[in-house]
């Protein structure tokens, strides 16, 4: 009984239980006292003639004639007894009554008795005294009548409660619907889909106007909700900018405590090296040729120059753009530059491709150093191949605000160097533009190649991206900030 | 209680006779009134509220309601028809014919009163209520059980 249809059903099965007997008992009760007013009426009036005829008679062949009229009175087959009393005489009909007297004179209201006769008595004024007439009338006629007209009312109200309770459910299914479309909207809105327009067709007011304040409810909440999923997204990129930013700038500040410190480092070494490659080589002149001095000596120079080559490397990680060496240059031949050294110098099974796009921005900067940008980046490229080789890609294209977080919006010149090597995990992934971290053995690296990249690009106001999948390859992206030509 | 037994007898037929009166109707007048006999049918045409005329002068009828058991007799042997047959027809005459409507008078004091001040007055009571009253004459009995 909770949902609205059964209650609406219930209510109207209440009421009909109780109305219906009223209405049966009420239209009964009417039925019975129009039945029993046509029966009372013509029994007292016709009994009132018959009296006034008694009286109205001769004193002459009084009983004979007072016999007649009573035959008369029998014959009729509505009266089923009829004498006249007079004093201890009683004079009756020659036609035998219907029924044996009950041991009453008058009846005053139909069906008082349930013998089903209605006795009416009337006193005759007769010249010297008074006698009595009395006569019994058939209920039984009427009392069918009023049994078959309560029988049709029965069938009649009953008929009623049918058809009412048929609407009864017809029209609870019409005011619920609404009700229960309503209903599960609520519950798809409640489920979390808030797109769920709540919109039905009812011709009764007030569900239509339950409708529309549920809509504009619901459309309230569909603002509300997008507001507030659009401020937590806002605020969820904010935060991620701002570790992002936070990570880059706890990443720089090393880099540059590093860089700081090795570029100290090495500029004292340099000076140190200084002398030993210059007398190094002012001995290795005046030793005899091809004497174990000799190659000692060369040795040590090559050393030296390897030390010195380190110590430049560190140099260029650590120091600020040369500004004085900076200029508007064009990429496309300084890529060309590089990778027509670096085809002279990778292994025949490694395949370099470049794919320039025409009317590429050039960059500010010092053309020397993204030279060596793109030799360190193909350099780990075709050393990620090795042994087996495989194919260094480059693509030279133009970008307007790149989706990086450092950088400004505008055109940028983006130079994307791919390779099919071995690629590298996470945890390598988040190390590579450390200083002197490094996969490679003790001796075959130095660790300083990325670094020197970041270093670079950075120092161009530019920004690298690293994609790599173990197994895959990686993808290095540079974005450099395009200058006007 | 020999000396009693008297007594009660005595009382038993008083009450016997009250009993006895108490269910007969009669038709009555004042005691001086010109109206000596009406028959049953101009019994009826009296309280039906036609009028009837004695020596030029219209009987004026009281219906009796002191006594709610006089209406159901009323009805029966006087005017002969059921209540709504005989209001439809009190509002027949009064309102298509012009027929005054029998005065209705509740309380039993009232209507002596009232018989006593109108010499063409008449109407009904039981027995027991005018049998000693010499102001009042009874011209006929209407009815008894």
């Amino acid at each position: 009984m909770n949902t609205l249809r059964l209650r609406l059903l219930g209510v109207v099965l209440v009421i009909h239980a109780a109305l219906v007997p009223l209405l049966y008992l009420g239209v009964t009760a009417i039925v019975t006292d129009g039945y029993a007013e046509l029966f009372v009426n013509p029994a007292r009036s016709y009994s009132q003639l018959v009296a006034d005829e008694l009286e109205a008679s001769s004193t002459d062949r009084f009983e004979p004639r007072a016999t007649e009229l009573l035959d008369g009175v029998l014959l009729t087959g509505q009266v089923v007894f009829a004498e006249i009393v007079d004093g201890n005489r009683k004079i009756r009909s020659s036609v035998p009554s219907r029924i044996a007297p009950a041991d009453r004179r008058d009846d005053f209201r139909f069906g008082q008795h349930n013998d089903e006769v209605y006795y009416i008595s009337h006193t005759v004024k007769r010249p010297d005294h008074s006698i009595v007439l009395r006569m019994g009338f058939d209920e039984s006629p009427t009392l069918e009548q009023i049994t078959a007209a309560k029988q049709r009312v029965l069938i009649a109200i009953l008929a009623f409660t049918a058809a009412s309770l048929v609407v009864a459910i017809w029209l609870s299914a019409v005011i619920a619907r609404p009700m229960v479309r309503l209903q599960e909207a609520a519950k798809r809105i409640a489920g979390g889909d808030f797109r769920t327009q709540l919109s039905m067709s009812s011709s009764i007011r007030e569900v239509q106007e339950l409708n529309r304040h549920l809509e504009d409810m619901r459309q309230k909440l569909v603002g509300t909700n997008e507001r507030l999923e659009r401020e937590m997204s806002e605020r969820e990129a904010s935060e991620a900018k701002r570790l992002d930013l936070e990570r880059r700038l706890l990443h720089r500040e090393r880099i540059a405590t590093i860089g700081t410190l090795a570029g100290g480092i090495a500029h004292e070494f340099n000076n140190i090296m200084t002398p030993i490659l210059l007398y190094s080589q002012v001995a290795l002149q005046d030793a005899p040729a091809g004497g174990p001095l000799a190659r000692d000596l060369t040795r040590i120079v090559a050393a030296a120059h390897r030390a010195r080559s380190l110590v430049n490397g560190i140099l260029t990680f650590s120091r600020e753009m040369d500004l004085q060496k900076a200029s508007v240059f064009a990429v496309r031949p300084t890529i060309d530059e590089a990778l027509g050294l670096l085809r002279a110098i990778v292994p025949a099974n490694v395949e370099i491709s470049f794919e320039p796009q025409p009317e590429v921005a050039p960059v500010f900067g010092d053309p020397s150093l993204l030279h060596q940008v793109v030799v360190n980046l193909c350099t780990n490229a075709y050393q990620a191949m090795h042994p087996a080789g495989g194919r260094i890609a480059l693509r030279l294209t133009s970008v307007h605000n790149p989706p990086m977080t450092q950088l400004n919006e505008g055109r940028y010149v983006l130079l994307e160097v791919s390779d099919t090597g071995h690629g590298m995990d996470e945890s390598v992934l988040a190390h590579i533009f450390d200083p002197f971290f490094t996969t490679r053995d003790v001796g075959e690296g130095t660790g300083l190649g990325l670094s020197i990249v970041h270093g670079i690009i950075t120092s161009m106001s530019g920004a690298i991206t690293v994609e790599s999948a173990v197994g895959k390859g990686t993808m290095v992206q540079i974005f450099l900030p395009a200058a006007a030509a | 209680m020999k000396r009693r037994a008297p007594q009660l007898v005595i009382l038993l037929c008083l009450w016997a006779q009250v009993y006895a009166a108490s269910h007969t109707l009669v038709l009555v007048v004042r005691a001086d009134s010109k109206v000596t006999a009406l028959d049953s049918l101009t019994v009826r045409k009296l309280f039906l509220g036609l009028p009837v005329l004695i020596d030029g002068t219209p009987l004026h009828p009281l219906r009796n309601r002191s006594d709610s058991q006089l209406d159901p007799i009323f009805l029966q042997q006087i005017v002969a028809m059921s209540q709504s047959a005989y209001d439809r027809q009190i509002l027949i005459g009064v309102n298509r014919q012009g027929w005054l409507r029998p005065v209705e008078v509740n309380s039993g004091s009232r209507l002596i009163e009232t018989l006593y001040a109108d010499p063409s007055a008449v109407t009904f009571m039981w027995l027991q209520d005018v049998a000693h009253n010499p102001k009042v004459r009874v011209i006929r009995e209407l009815w008894s059980d």
